[in-house]
C-alpha cells in the first residue's frame, strides 16, 4: 500500500472541518452528520492504515536542503494515531450534545475537526521538521476552541496558553536546530541520529534539556504547567479531548520522539541531562497530585491530575530504556482514555446539574447513577487498582524503574507511589461524597441545619443526559476494564515498538 | 478435570449473589434479601468444603500481565484460611439478619458483605503474587463501605482513613512485587513467574548488595501488609474503623479481614522469599520489635479504653500482632502457634464483637461502665462473652492457651538472642492486661456491688421475658463459644494439619 494514503486521514478532517466552517449549515442535524461522518471515516482510514502498514515514507515537500516534510507510519506513530483515532469519534459525539445550547457551534466543530487532522499530522511525522510544523499548527488551530464564547476568562486563559506555547516552541526550536546541524538527518531513527557528535557533547546535552522543557510546555511539566489549570474554563469537550489527550499527549509524544529517535538514548543515558529531566518529571508527579488534592473545583482538580499523570509518562520516557519507552506509551494510552472519561463525567454534572465544586457532589450518585458509576470505574483505574488499565500502565512504569535500578529511578518509584496515594485522595473524595455522603445524626429527625445536603435542598430538576453523552461514557468504562484484563497483546506490541521490531 | 474449576466457582458465587442483590426490583423485600444472602454464603461454605476435599489443586486463568496469569491454587494454607473465613461469615451473616433491623440500608450492607466475601475467597485461593494483590485491593474497596455504613461524620472519616491506610499499605506491597518480579528465579511453572512455592522462589545467585536492597524492600512490604493487620506504625485506622462499623461488620473486619494481611504475610515469608531469607537479618529483629511493641501497646490501650467496641478494636491490634510475632520468628513451632492463633482469635473476636452488638441492640449501651450488671438482663450473651474472654487470655482448657503455648515455646526454640525471652514475657504481660480489659467486664456484668442504702428492687434491672435477644443472634454466640472450648480441648486435629504445612515450608 502506498504511503500517500496517509494523506487521506490527514486531509479529510482538515478539509471537512474547513467546509463546515465556511458553509455553516443552519440545521444542527446536518452539522452533526457532517462532523460524525468525517470523524468516523477518518478513524476508519487510520484503522485500515494501522492494519496494512505502508512500508515507505510519503515525501511531500522540500522546504530547504535538509528540511523536508515527510510522513511515515512507524510503531510509535501507530500508537499515537491509534489513540487519537479511537477517541475522536467518541469525543465528538459527546461534544455534539454538550455544545447544544451554545452559540457558534459550526465554527467550534470546524476547528474541532481540523484539530483531528493536525494531531494526526504530528503522529504521522517522519522527521523533526514535519513534527515541529504540525506542533505549531496545533497551537494555532486550538486557539479558537479555547476562546470559545469569548468570555473574559476564556480570553485570558487563551492568552496564557499562547504565551506559554510560543515560549515553549522557541526552546523546542533550539533543539530542532541542533539536530539539523549536528545530526546525520532530521529523520526519526530509533537509537538517535547524533553519531559522531561527541565533540559538542555538553552543548548538545544543554540543548536537549531545553528542547524537553520546550516541548514539555504542552506536556505540562513543572514549571511550565501553569496554562493547563487555567485552561479548564474552556468547554469540557475541549478540556477533555485537547487538554487531556490531544495537546498534552502531543507534548509527551514529541519528547519521546526527540529522546529516542533524535538525540538517542545511547547519547543521553547516564548523563546529567537525563537526570535533570527525570528530576523535573518526578517533581511534577507529586506536585500536580498535591495541588489536585487541595483544589476544590472539579475540573481544575482533574487538570492538576493531568499534570501529575503526564509526568508519569515523562518519568518512564526519561528512564531511557526500551522498558521505559513502552511503559511511557502504555500510560499515554491508559491515561488518555481514563482522563477523557473522568472529564466527561464531570462535564455532564456541570452542564446538566450545574454543579461545579467538590462539595456539591454530595449524594449525587443516587441522582446520576450512570455518570458516577463510570466516574468511579475510571477513578479507580486512575489510582491504579487492578485489573483496570491504570494498573497495567502503573505496573509497567514501576517495573521499568526497578529494572533501571538507578537512584533517580528509585526516586521515581517513590514518586509513583506517593502520586497514586494522592490520586486516591483526590478521586475517592468525590466518589465517596457522591455515593455515601455524610448525613445528619440519627438522633435528630428534623431537617439538617447549617450544612445542606444536596438531595434535600435542591429542588431544581436536572437536565436529562442524552444518549450521545451516555454512550461514550459506557464505551470508555468498558474499554477501561476490558483493556486492563486483556492488556497483554497491547503490552507485547508496545515492547516490540520500543525494541524497534514493529 | 472439573475439580480445580471449583476454586474460581467458589470465588464467583458470592459475587453473583452481590450482583443479584444490586437489581433494584429484587431489593424491595428485605426477607428475600436476607434469604438470598444467607443462601449464597451457605453455598460458598459448601463449595469451600468441596475444594478442601480436592487436596492440592490449581487453576490458571487468563494472563493479565506478561508472564503473570490470574492463578488459583488450593493448598493447606488456603484451606486453613478459607474454611475459617466462610465459617465466620456464616455466623456473622445470621447475626446480622436480626441486628441490621437497628440500622438502615440493610440491602446495601448485604451487597458489600458478599462482595467482601468474594474478595477474601480470592485472596485465600490465590496462587501467585499478582492474584493476591488483585483481590487484596478489591477487598479494600469491598469492605470500606461496611465501615462507612452509618454515614455519620465519624463513620465517613473512619471509612476514608481505612481506605487511605489500606491503599498505602497495598502500594508498599506493590513496590515489593516490582522487586520480587525482578529477582525471582526464572522458571516455567503454572502460575507464572510469581507463583508461590513452598520455601520461596528467589534467585539463588543474589549478590550481597542485591540482598541488602531486597531486605529493605521486603521489610517495607511487610510493614505495608502489616497495616491491614494493625501493626505499628500503620495501625492508626483500626481503632477508628472497627468500632464505627455495624457490629457484625466489626466482627468480620477484626476477625477475618485482618487475617488476610496475615495470609499475605505468610505467603511472602514462606512461599515467596522463604524463611531463610530474613532469618538473622536486621529486618527480622526490627519486625519482631514492632510486633512485640504492638502486642504491648494494643493491650495497654485496650485496658484504658472506655468505649466498649473500641476496647475490642485495640484488643485486635494487640492479638493480631501475636500472630505476626509468631510468623516473624521464622520457625516451625512458632509458625504453628501463629496460625493456630489466627483461627482462635478469629473465632473469639467474632464472638466478642457479636456480644457487643447484642448489647447495643438490646440496650443501646456502648461504654464499658454502662455494662455493669448487664449480665442479669442478658445472661447468655455475657456468659458467651466470658468464655471468649477466658479463651483470649489463654486459660486452659479454652482455645487461646494452646496457641500461646506454641508461640512461647516456639520463641524459646529460636536463635534470636534476647528476643527469645522477651516474647514469652510480653505474652504474659499482655495476657494479664487482657484479663484486665475483658474479664473485668464479665465480672462487673454479673457481680454488681450493692451500694449503701439502696433498695434491692431499684438496683436490679427487670429480667427479660423470653430470650434476651432473638435466637438469630444467640445461636452464633453459643456456637462460637462452643468452638472456643472445643478447639481448646481438642487442638490435635488442627496442629496436625498445620504441621503438614510446616513440613513443606521449612
Amino acid at each position: 500500500m502506498s504511503a500517500y494514503w496517509l494523506l487521506v486521514p490527514l486531509l479529510l478532517p482538515i478539509v471537512g472541518g474547513a467546509v463546515l466552517g465556511i458553509v455553516k449549515p443552519h440545521s444542527r442535524k446536518v452539522m452533526e452528520i457532517t462532523v460524525m461522518t468525517v470523524t468516523l471515516l477518518t478513524s476508519l482510514c487510520v484503522a485500515v492504515l494501522l492494519w496494512v502498514r505502508p512500508s515507505e515514507e510519503a515525501f511531500i515537500l522540500q522546504l530547504a536542503e535538509r528540511l523536508t516534510v515527510k510522513f511515515f507510519l512507524d510503531g510509535s506513530s501507530c500508537v499515537f494515531a491509534g489513540l487519537i483515532a479511537l477517541l475522536w469519534p467518541i469525543a465528538s459525539m459527546y461534544a455534539i450534545e454538550y455544545m447544544s445550547s451554545e452559540e457558534h457551534q459550526n465554527t467550534f466543530f470546524a476547528y474541532y475537526t481540523i484539530t483531528y487532522g493536525v494531531t494526526l499530522g504530528i503522529a504521522f511525522s517522519a522527521n523533526l521538521m514535519t513534527m515541529y510544523m504540525f506542533y505549531e499548527m496545533l497551537t494555532l488551530v486550538t486557539i479558537p476552541l479555547m476562546m470559545h464564547g469569548l468570555k473574559y476568562k476564556a480570553v485570558v486563559a487563551t492568552r496564557k496558553y499562547v504565551r506559554y506555547s510560543i515560549g515553549g516552541a522557541a526552546f523546542a526550536f533550539i533543539g530542532f536546530i541542533a539536530i539539523a546541524i549536528y545530526g546525520e538527518t532530521l529523520d526519526f531513527r530509533l537509537g538517535g541520529v547524533l553519531t559522531g557528535a561527541s565533540g559538542n557533547r555538553t552543548m548538545l546535552e544543554i540543548v536537549y534539556v531545553m528542547a524537553v522543557m520546550g516541548f514539555g510546555v504542552k506536556a505540562a511539566i513543572f514549571p511550565f504547567h501553569g496554562w493547563l489549570p487555567t485552561a479548564s474554563v474552556a468547554p469540557t469537550p475541549v478540556t477533555a479531548l485537547l487538554h487531556a489527550v490531544a495537546i498534552v499527549k502531543a507534548g509527551a509524544f514529541a519528547i519521546i520522539r526527540i529522546t529516542y529517535y533524535s538525540f538517542g538514548v545511547d547519547f543521553l543515558h547516564g548523563t546529567w541531562a537525563q537526570y535533570t529531566v527525570m528530576g523535573f518529571a518526578i517533581f511534577t508527579m507529586v506536585y500536580g497530585a498535591t495541588k489536585a488534592v487541595k483544589e476544590q473545583h472539579c475540573k481544575r482538580r482533574l487538570a492538576y491530575s493531568t499534570i501529575s499523570n503526564l509526568s508519569y509518562i515523562l518519568l518512564a520516557a526519561t528512564l531511557m530504556t526500551p522498558a521505559g519507552m513502552s511503559a511511557a506509551f502504555a500510560h499515554m494510552l491508559a491515561h488518555g482514555v481514563m482522563k477523557i472519561t473522568l472529564f466527561y463525567c464531570i462535564g455532564a454534572v456541570n452542564v446538566k446539574a450545574h454543579k461545579y465544586y467538590v462539595w456539591e457532589m454530595d449524594g449525587m450518585g443516587k441522582r446520576m447513577k450512570l455518570i458516577f458509576g463510570v466516574y468511579s470505574v475510571a477513578g479507580l483505574s486512575l489510582i491504579g487498582i487492578p485489573p483496570m488499565i491504570g494498573f497495567v500502565s502503573k505496573w509497567d512504569i514501576g517495573n521499568a524503574a526497578v529494572a533501571e535500578a538507578s537512584p533517580f529511578a528509585y526516586a521515581g518509584l517513590v514518586a509513583l507511589i506517593l502520586a497514586a496515594l494522592l490520586a486516591a485522595a483526590y478521586i475517592l473524595e468525590i466518589v465517596v461524597r457522591a455515593w455515601m455522603p455524610r448525613e445528619a445524626e440519627k438522633t435528630t429527625d428534623t431537617v439538617s441545619t447549617g450544612e445542606t445536603s444536596a438531595q434535600e435542598t435542591s429542588v431544581q430538576e436536572f437536565l436529562p443526559v442524552g444518549w450521545r453523552m451516555r454512550l461514550p461514557l459506557v464505551l470508555m468504562a468498558i474499554a477501561i476494564v476490558v483493556g486492563g484484563i486483556f492488556s497483554v497483546p497491547i503490552l507485547r506490541f508496545l515492547a516490540d515498538v520500543a525494541m524497534g521490531i514493529r | 478435570m472439573l475439580g480445580p474449576w471449583l476454586i474460581p466457582v467458589t470465588i464467583l458465587v458470592p459475587l453473583v449473589g452481590a450482583l443479584l442483590l444490586m437489581i433494584p426490583a429484587y431489593r424491595k423485600n428485605i426477607s428475600v434479601v436476607r434469604t438470598t444472602t444467607g443462601a449464597f454464603v451457605a453455598a460458598t461454605g459448601l463449595l469451600v468444603v468441596a475444594v478442601a476435599m480436592l487436596g492440592e489443586a490449581e487453576c490458571e486463568f487468563l494472563e493479565i500481565l506478561p508472564d503473570m496469569p490470574v492463578f488459583f491454587r488450593s493448598d493447606r494454607t488456603s484451606v486453613w484460611f478459607s474454611v475459617l473465613t466462610v465459617a465466620m461469615w456464616m455466623c456473622s451473616t445470621v447475626f446480622s439478619f436480626e441486628y441490621m433491623k437497628y440500622e438502615k440500608r440493610e440491602e446495601r450492607y448485604c451487597v458489600f458483605s458478599l462482595l467482601a466475601l468474594t474478595a477474601l475467597m480470592g485472596v485465600c485461593f490465590s496462587g501467585n503474587l499478582i492474584t493476591t494483590y488483585l483481590f487484596y485491593e478489591i477487598m479494600t474497596f469491598a469492605s470500606f463501605p461496611l465501615v462507612l455504613h452509618e454515614q455519620t461524620k465519624e463513620a465517613v472519616s473512619a471509612g476514608l482513613t481505612y481506605l487511605y491506610y489500606s491503599l498505602a499499605g497495598a502500594f508498599l506491597g506493590l513496590v515489593g512485587i516490582f522487586f520480587l518480579y525482578r529477582y525471582a528465579a526464572p522458571r516455567t511453572v503454572s502460575g507464572g513467574l510469581l507463583a508461590y512455592a513452598a520455601g520461596g522462589f528467589l534467585r539463588t545467585d543474589l549478590t550481597d548488595s542485591e540482598r541488602s536492597l531486597l531486605t529493605v524492600v521486603i521489610f517495607l512490604m511487610l510493614i505495608g501488609l502489616g497495616s491491614k493487620v494493625g501493626l505499628y506504625p500503620l495501625h492508626g485506622w483500626l481503632p477508628k474503623a472497627h468500632p464505627v462499623a455495624p457490629a457484625p461488620a466489626s466482627a468480620l473486619l477484626s476477625g477475618n479481614i485482618t487475617k488476610m494481611g496475615i495470609l499475605f504475610t505468610v505467603r511472602i515469608l514462606f512461599f515467596t522469599v522463604g524463611p531463610d531469607f530474613l532469618r538473622g537479618s536486621w529486618a527480622q529483629y526490627a519486625l519482631l520489635g514492632l510486633s512485640l511493641l504492638t502486642v504491648f501497646l494494643g493491650s495497654m490501650l485496650a485496658y484504658r479504653e472506655k468505649v466498649f467496641k473500641k476496647r475490642l478494636a485495640y484488643s485486635t491490634v494487640s492479638q493480631t500482632s501475636y500472630v505476626l510475632t509468631g510468623l516473624y520468628l521464622l520457625a516451625p513451632v512458632a509458625a504453628v502457634g501463629a496460625l493456630l492463633h489466627v483461627v482462635f482469635h478469629s473465632i473469639i473476636k467474632n464472638l466478642l464483637f457479636l456480644c457487643a452488638g447484642a448489647v447495643i441492640y438490646k440496650t443501646g449501651r456502648t461504654k464499658v461502665e454502662q455494662l455493669k450488671g448487664i449480665g442479669l438482663i442478658m445472661p447468655v450473651t455475657m456468659v458467651c462473652f466470658t468464655v471468649g474472654g477466658l479463651a483470649l487470655v489463654g486459660i486452659p482448657p479454652f482455645a487461646g492457651f494452646i496457641s500461646k503455648w506454641y508461640l512461647a515455646a516456639g520463641a524459646l526454640d529460636t536463635d534470636t538472642g534476647v528476643l527469645r525471652f522477651l516474647v514469652p514475657v510480653i505474652l504474659i504481660i499482655s495476657a494479664l492486661l487482657t484479663a484486665g480489659y475483658l474479664l473485668t467486664v464479665s465480672a462487673d456484668a454479673f457481680f454488681v456491688p450493692r451500694k449503701e442504702g439502696e433498695a434491692e428492687e431499684e438496683k436490679r434491672e427487670e429480667p427479660a421475658k423470653g430470650p434476651e435477644v432473638s435466637l438469630k443472634m444467640l445461636i452464633p454466640l453459643v456456637l462460637l463459644s462452643a468452638a472456643a472450648l472445643a478447639f481448646g480441648l481438642f487442638p490435635g486435629v488442627l496442629t496436625d494439619f498445620l504441621n503438614g504445612i510446616m513440613d513443606v515450608v521449612f
